[in-house]
């Protein structure tokens, strides 16, 4: 009895340690799978699960290096970086309805611009907002007194870009402005929302050079996105400074000088004489000592960044424009300036020597009595040569001259034209520079696409060019270029504004080389006799520029021109080089519906060449 | 030698085991530090120290009784428990969308702790006249009857997660109660279609279905309800195979894991102490489960065998739920790790069971 007792218990012992051993194997089987899943997270797959566990913590926050400065050719500044107040708000109060009030209320900004410009998504949701720029003193004592109210605005130290010299050569040196969304899609990705980029002049050209490189700080933040600690900090690389070329005290009496300009034109009777250009060049080397371009504007508007009112009147028609750098974005047809043009091409074509005389009745009948074309001079200039035809500015010269080359079929003055650098973009160092036009058969034919019977290019079409009329444009800087070959035997280098670039501590970093631009083939007599006749254009009676220039002891070969514009005041216009044997200066002026060039363009050269060569006698602006 | 007999009536195993696990839970509550700015660090690890000494007290105290007298108890204890829940759903602090909690002075109690111990005293009690041959269809319905109350009251609270944990004790002490293989067949099937009804009528509530979505594809919202699953796996997983050493983890001192001193304490361990850490406390785990199981298969009595096995249920399915939920390979609920995670209620119970093991050890020649 016992043993069937014990043998049951036994049976149910055995049951039970089976059933046991169950659940031991399933619990063994859930812990594996614990274990290999943990295996597989931190042993196979630990790597990448660090560098998640990193990018959580670590937020890296961009520091803005500081922007490099702008000097004249003698190191004066121009563009400097001044410090200013920039009012912040930290992210965690963008949704403060009550704060934003009150900014918007001291700032006098509307509510819904602060919003849009803090809540742009592009920036990093660290960084702080900037709600405004160069905020004033008084500003941000009241917001230092009332912190408070004002829980969350921060004031940083954010330097922005000052001219110690105000409006002194601000199309040179071009603006600063935000980055625009589509430029922050294009540009390098560098830059970020609120950066500030260099717009026109050489603070777009040498953008490069004057941002430097952003540093970098790394910061500790917890879950809520909340910045604990520094965990590194990388220093910006401060940008480069830009020494120009431009000599600052050059370039006011430039400035003073197309103003003075102007007025003269005024007083003339020209009202509408309020644009135009000045271009002071060594036509040894291409170094730009002035470049002046008139209406002008003031780039420290754009400094706290630009309110619409101020952008609205800098693109407003009945302004002419103030931004645009006449000196190089616009091109006029150059009136007589151009005949050095159309004289190097008779010469090379062979059509004429210095010597050959052609007779100036007045009228020009050369192509036929059909199409007379007159001289400036109706009474005519009789008899001249080379020389003697530049100082009087004789048109009917210059008409039998390219009439000749005309007849050779080859397009030789715009052949002679382009050689000189005309047509084409002088390559100067700064951006929006036009290339002007050299007009042709083709492009006569394709301009007048719609028009088939305005599509020939007839002789008289040369003739106009020859004296700088009609479909030619050129640029000032074109203008001066073409004037330092004369001076510079044939060749001259490129153009340039930066001189070199400097570290922040004065070390030279990078000089700009001197490269060749134009070189032609023209013997030193033919130079000679061209230079002869522009030598007296200032220094004979007869000279077209001879009142400009009288008693200025310096010998200077210039030229007059004064082109006719549809519908508008004639342009006047004015270029030389100086002194004449050693020349080490070249000038162009511009006057837009200045009437004569040598009343108003002419004497605002020799406004130029008075400083240049430290003449006190104003002759030639006193008249 | 009387001593003698005294010390080997002690289980030195599984009482070393469980005050390891305790005294790991405080290191590592004490390595998390505070949970927001400004507080006490040490706060959670005091208060853990004080529930670890109730806990050994209650341990203890129940070494010494003999757990086969509770039998006499179980409608008591049974009534008692569902009076506890029902007062809950009617008069319960609600946290986090569930009503969980009573209050008592600054202390909140979670009943649903205690429901757990009781149901398998309960459950253990009843099933033990069937001498392992739980042959009788009626008898299984009854002991589901008798889960199916807590665990509707506990669904009612809500709180799912806890509901299937009864459900796993259920079936654990139907399986040493030598339930038949068919009729838990049935008993799974049913319970199949029943969660197949769950989904089918939209009975979850949205941040469950949320859950169980997110868990199925954890970058599915990586900043919204799959941030917790995603930020677990990036601190276990940046924990590597050594850890990033006691009181170093990123993702644990920079908020980055939520409810760090409770239900995703193991994201910390994990964090911290590599997978060296986690893989001797998931050995700790099992020492203690097949310790559990030893005692149930050595114990004088059914009632001892059911007890220890409901235990091992409970422990064994709360491990698996929580550290699996911290790895993604099981939806995120709010079980805690026994032993290990922050809170009173769990510490007791725990340590409650620990007793009741001492004691069927204790007597298991008697």
């Amino acid at each position: 009895m016992d043993d069937v007792i014990k043998d049951k218990e036994q049976r149910i012992e055995n049951r039970t340690i089976i059933r046991v051993d169950v659940l031991v194997a399933i619990v063994f089987i859930a812990l594996a799978v614990i274990v290999v899943r943990l295996w597989y997270l931190q042993a196979i797959n630990g790597e990448k699960y660090k560098v998640f566990a990193e990018e959580n913590r670590i937020r890296s926050i961009p520091v803005r290096a500081p922007r490099g400065k702008i000097l004249d050719r003698d190191r004066r500044p121009l563009a400097v970086n001044r410090l200013a107040f920039t009012m912040t708000l930290i992210p965690e109060k963008m949704d403060d309805e009550k704060l934003l009030k009150r900014i918007s209320e001291l700032l006098e900004i509307p509510i819904d611009v602060i919003e849009e410009r803090i809540e742009s998504k592009r920036v990093d949701p660290l960084m702080p907002r900037v709600i405004k720029r160069d905020v004033s003193p008084e500003t941000v004592a009241y917001v230092k007194e009332h912190s408070d109210k004002f829980h969350g605005v921060e004031i940083i130290d954010d330097p922005i870009r000052d001219y110690p010299r105000g409006t002194l050569a601000s199309h040179v040196l071009g603006y600063l402005s935000e980055i625009s969304d589509e430029e922050l899609e294009n540009e390098e990705p560098e830059y970020l929302l609120g950066d500030l980029i260099g717009k026109n002049g050489v603070e777009n050209e040498y953008e490069d050079v004057l941002s430097g490189s952003k540093g970098v700080q790394l910061l500790e933040v917890n879950a809520g996105n909340v910045a604990l600690r520094t965990l590194k900090k990388e220093e910006p690389d401060p940008g480069n400074d830009l020494v120009l070329t431009l000599d600052a005290e050059i370039q006011e009496v430039a400035e003073r000088a197309l103003q003075k300009g102007m007025d003269l034109a005024k007083k003339d009777g020209f009202k509408n004489a309020r644009a135009g250009a000045i271009v002071v060049m060594d036509p040894n080397n291409g170094e730009i000592l002035a470049m002046t371009s008139l209406p002008t504007y003031d780039p420290r508007i754009f400094s706290g960044g630009i309110s619409e009112a101020d952008w609205a009147v800098l693109n407003d028609e009945n302004n002419l424009y103030p931004l645009n750098n006449r000196a190089l974005m616009s091109s006029y047809p150059p009136g007589s300036t151009f005949k050095i043009v159309t004289s190097v091409a008779g010469l090379r074509t062979g059509v004429m020597s210095s010597r050959s005389r052609f007779t100036c009745s007045g009228g020009w009948t050369g192509w036929g009595k059909r199409w007379l074309k007159w001289c400036w001079k109706r009474s005519g200039h009789g008899s001249r040569n080379l020389e003697e035809a530049l100082t009087v500015s004789c048109d009917s010269y210059f008409y039998d001259v390219s009439y000749l080359i005309h007849k050779r079929g080859k397009e030789e003055l715009q052949l002679w034209s382009r050689k000189m650098g005309l047509g084409a973009n002088t390559g100067i160092d700064l951006p929006g520079e036009t290339g002007g036009r050299i007009p042709d058969k083709k492009w006569k034919a394709e301009f007048n696409k719609a028009w088939p019977e305005n599509q020939t290019w007839f002789p008289g079409d040369t003739v106009n060019m020859a004296i700088g009329q009609g479909d030619l444009l050129i640029s000032p800087l074109q203008l001066v270029s073409i004037y330092s070959i004369i001076a510079n035997d044939g060749r001259i280098p490129r153009p340039h504004v930066v001189k070199e670039v400097i570290t922040t501590d004065g070390m030279k970093a990078m000089a700009v080389e001197t490269e060749e631009m134009v070189k032609i083939d023209v013997p030193a007599s033919d130079f000679k006799a061209i230079e002869r006749g522009l030598k007296k254009v200032t220094t004979v009676a007869d000279g077209t520029a001879a009142g400009a220039f009288i008693g200025f002891p310096i010998p200077v070969a210039g030229k007059t021109g004064t082109s006719e514009v549809a519908g508008k005041d004639d342009y006047a216009f004015f270029a030389a080089y100086a002194p004449v044997d050693d020349p080490k200066y070249a000038i162009s002026v511009v006057i837009e519906q200045g009437g004569h060039g040598g009343s108003v363009a002419g004497p605002a050269a020799r406004e130029v060449f008075d400083y240049l060569f430290g003449i006190e006698d104003k002759a030639g602006m006193k008249r | 030698m009387i001593l003698g007999s005294r010390v080997r009536k002690i289980e030195f195993g599984i009482m070393f085991i469980t005050l390891s696990l305790i005294v790991f839970s405080i290191l590592m509550i004490y390595s998390i530090g505070a949970i927001s700015d400004g507080d006490d660090p040490l706060h959670f690890a005091k208060r853990q120290l004080l529930w670890a000494f109730f806990g050994i007290g209650i341990m203890g105290g129940m070494a010494f009784l003999d757990y086969s007298k509770l039998k006499a108890y179980f409608p008591l204890i049974y009534g008692g428990t569902i009076l506890l829940l029902l007062t809950i759903i009617l008069f319960g602090k609600s946290t986090l969308g569930a009503q969980r909690w009573i209050s008592i002075g600054s202390f909140q109690l979670q009943p649903s702790e205690f429901a757990k111990l009781a149901i398998i005293i309960a459950l253990a009690a009843f099933l033990e006249r069937s001498e392992g041959k739980l042959h009788d269809v009626k008898t299984v319905i009854q002991a589901i009857g008798i889960t199916i109350v807590p665990i509707l009251l506990i669904i009612m609270q809500p709180d799912l997660g806890t509901a299937l944990v009864f459900v796993v004790i259920l079936i654990g002490i139907l399986i040493s109660a030598g339930i038949k293989v068919k009729h838990l067949a049935v008993i799974l099937i049913v319970g199949l279609l029943l969660v197949a009804m769950v989904f089918q009528f939209n009975i979850l509530k949205d941040y469950q279905q949320t859950r169980l979505v997110v868990f199925l594809n954890p970058d599915i919202d990586p900043s919204g309800s799959g941030y917790n699953l995603r930020q677990s796996m990036i601190a276990i997983g940046s924990g590597g195979i050594f850890g990033k050493g006691l009181f170093s983890g990123t993702q644990s001192r920079l908020n980055f894991i939520p409810e760090r001193h409770t239900d995703f304490i193991f994201s910390v361990i994990g964090e911290e102490l590599g997978l060296v850490g986690g893989g001797l406390l998931v050995l700790g785990f099992f020492l203690l489960l097949t310790r559990t199981l030893a005692i149930g298969a050595n114990s004088r009595n059914h009632f001892g065998l059911l007890l220890a096995t409901g235990i091992t249920s409970m422990w064994a399915f709360q491990v698996l739920i929580n550290i699996g939920m911290t790895i993604g390979i099981m939806p995120i609920t709010g079980i805690p790790l026994p032993f290990i995670s922050y809170g009173g209620s769990s510490m007791m119970t725990n340590m409650f069971a620990v007793g009741l093991l001492l004691s069927i050890y204790a007597r298991r020649f008697s």
